[in-house]
């Protein structure tokens, strides 16, 4: 049993429906979701970027996952659809809060840039129309070498025929740049129907063009390594680990005894998560 | 040896109101399905399809399907499942999504993975009871379960009890 997860389930702002969405997802097996916002930038006017409602206020209760006995995991995830270089900058505060960075390029020399140098953690590929450029092997092998996943969404394609056709063309093109490694599935989807379960996802990875291996992979263990990557992008290659811990110090008073609070935060020094082969996915 | 082998999937059919389920049919699921193929797959698909494949057991109560595809091909025809939104039943439309729970050579090995499933479904409903009396009838049902040598039983069981939850 692997654990299946999908990392993108739209943002709206009507809670009932996030709340059904996640449900859904925890009654067909995820164990891990990831709430997306999708920004995308105009030129003409300076919008901020959103900030993400904390899990709590969204969802009083995590449901349980079908099929084991932990609750389910419910991340922030940020989409910036570029058109244009500035859009992205690296290093911003604002990308602080969330737990995964996707950047969706629409030029060829946003995507080489992407593969190359952005400190992203997935690059989607947009699925509502042709892509205007094709994959060339050593963006991609760069991107795959750095720990970065290619992600196929098939929601619109369930939606709208049109859309089921750019949907495989630009999949098909793109695992035969990708050779089927570093690719992960995921729904974008908006309401609770729209969602199909992990066994369901890993055979459209089949139309694809993936093999069978590979489709599970694009399922769960791709998944895993980019949630494991984005945690090394906050703490400083998974080297440095931050942790908020309560302290009581008593004052040494003559007459009465104080008990004060007083948070401190420990560092403590883990191993380089890159340096464990069999938690990351990398040639 | 020479026989025919064709391969069980076993799906669940998700609505977002309860009550919708029992007005499906068989029938219906199967024009569905085979709807779906044809979109997806075109001629050829539509023409796998009428080999080998049927419903062979739906629930109403729990929204079990059993479908029955060829050895051969039914990963193509399994492909085209995710893309069912709605079954379509007596003039009207209900919105759903087939989910595949399970892929089996013969019906038994489905049956014995159903039941489990179920115990497994008994056992998320007991904290979401609402009052003693259900919790009662869902511990009932959990001991029910556990008995061997009893299988076609405890299956129906099962299904009774599931359906006084709802």
């Amino acid at each position: 049993m692997s654990v299946f997860m999908d990392l993108n389930l739209s943002y709206t702002a009507e809670k009932s429906r996030l709340q059904s969405l996640i449900e859904t997802a925890a009654h067909l097996g995820f164990s891990t979701v990831a709430i997306n916002y999708v920004f995308e930038p105009a030129d003409k006017k300076k919008q901020d970027i959103p900030s993400p409602t904390p899990i709590n206020e969204l969802i009083d209760q995590l449901p349980i996952v079908q099929g084991r006995s932990r609750p389910i995991r419910v991340l922030n995830r940020l989409t910036i659809v570029m058109s244009d270089p500035s859009h992205f900058r690296p290093n911003a505060a604002e990308y602080r809060c969330f737990d995964l960075l996707a950047v969706q390029p629409t030029t060829e020399k946003l995507f080489h840039a992407a593969c190359m140098m952005y400190d992203v953690d997935i690059i989607c590929m947009s699925v509502t129309e042709k892509l205007p450029f094709f994959f060339k092997r050593a963006p991609v092998n760069a991107a795959a070498d750095r720990g970065l996943v290619f992600e196929v969404s098939y929601a619109a394609a369930i939606r709208d025929s049109t859309v089921r056709r750019y949907t495989i063309a630009n999949a098909v093109s793109l695992m035969e740049s990708c050779r089927g490694k570093n690719v992960i599935l995921s729904s974008a989807a908006e309401k609770p129907l729209e969602l199909r379960g992990p066994y369901d996802v890993s055979n459209l990875g089949l139309l694809f063009g993936l093999s069978d291996g590979d489709a599970k992979e694009a399922v769960s263990s791709s998944c895993r390594s980019v949630i494991l990557h984005a945690e090394t992008r906050k703490t400083a290659s998974g080297i440095v680990y931050t942790v908020k811990s309560c302290q009581q110090e008593t004052l040494p008073a003559a007459a009465h005894c104080r008990f004060t609070q007083s948070c401190d935060t420990q560092v403590r020094f883990k191993e380089p998560i890159r340096s464990l082969p069999h938690l990351t996915t990398h040639r | 040896m020479v026989r025919v082998k064709s391969r069980y999937l076993l799906c669940e059919v998700n609505v977002s109101d309860r009550s919708r389920l029992l007005q499906l049919d068989d029938r219906a699921v199967a024009a569905a399905v085979k709807a779906a193929v044809a979109r997806i797959h075109g001629d050829y698909g539509a023409a796998l399809c009428s080999i080998r494949f049927s419903v062979k057991y739906l629930n109403t109560h729990t929204g079990i399907v059993f479908l029955r595809f060829p050895k051969r091909c039914y990963k193509l025809l399994w492909s085209a499942l995710p893309f069912i939104t709605s079954v379509e039943t007596r003039g009207q439309k209900i919105p759903c999504f087939l989910n595949c729970l399970h892929v089996g050579g013969t019906i038994r090995t489905c049956q014995k993975f159903l039941i489990r499933y179920n115990t497994q479904q008994l056992h998320r409903m007991l904290p979401q009871c609402k009052n003693e009396e259900e919790r009662q009838q869902v511990r009932k049902a959990i001991l029910n379960c556990s008995l061997t040598g009893r299988n076609k039983q405890a299956f129906e069981d099962v299904s009774d009890s599931e359906d006084e939850e709802e």
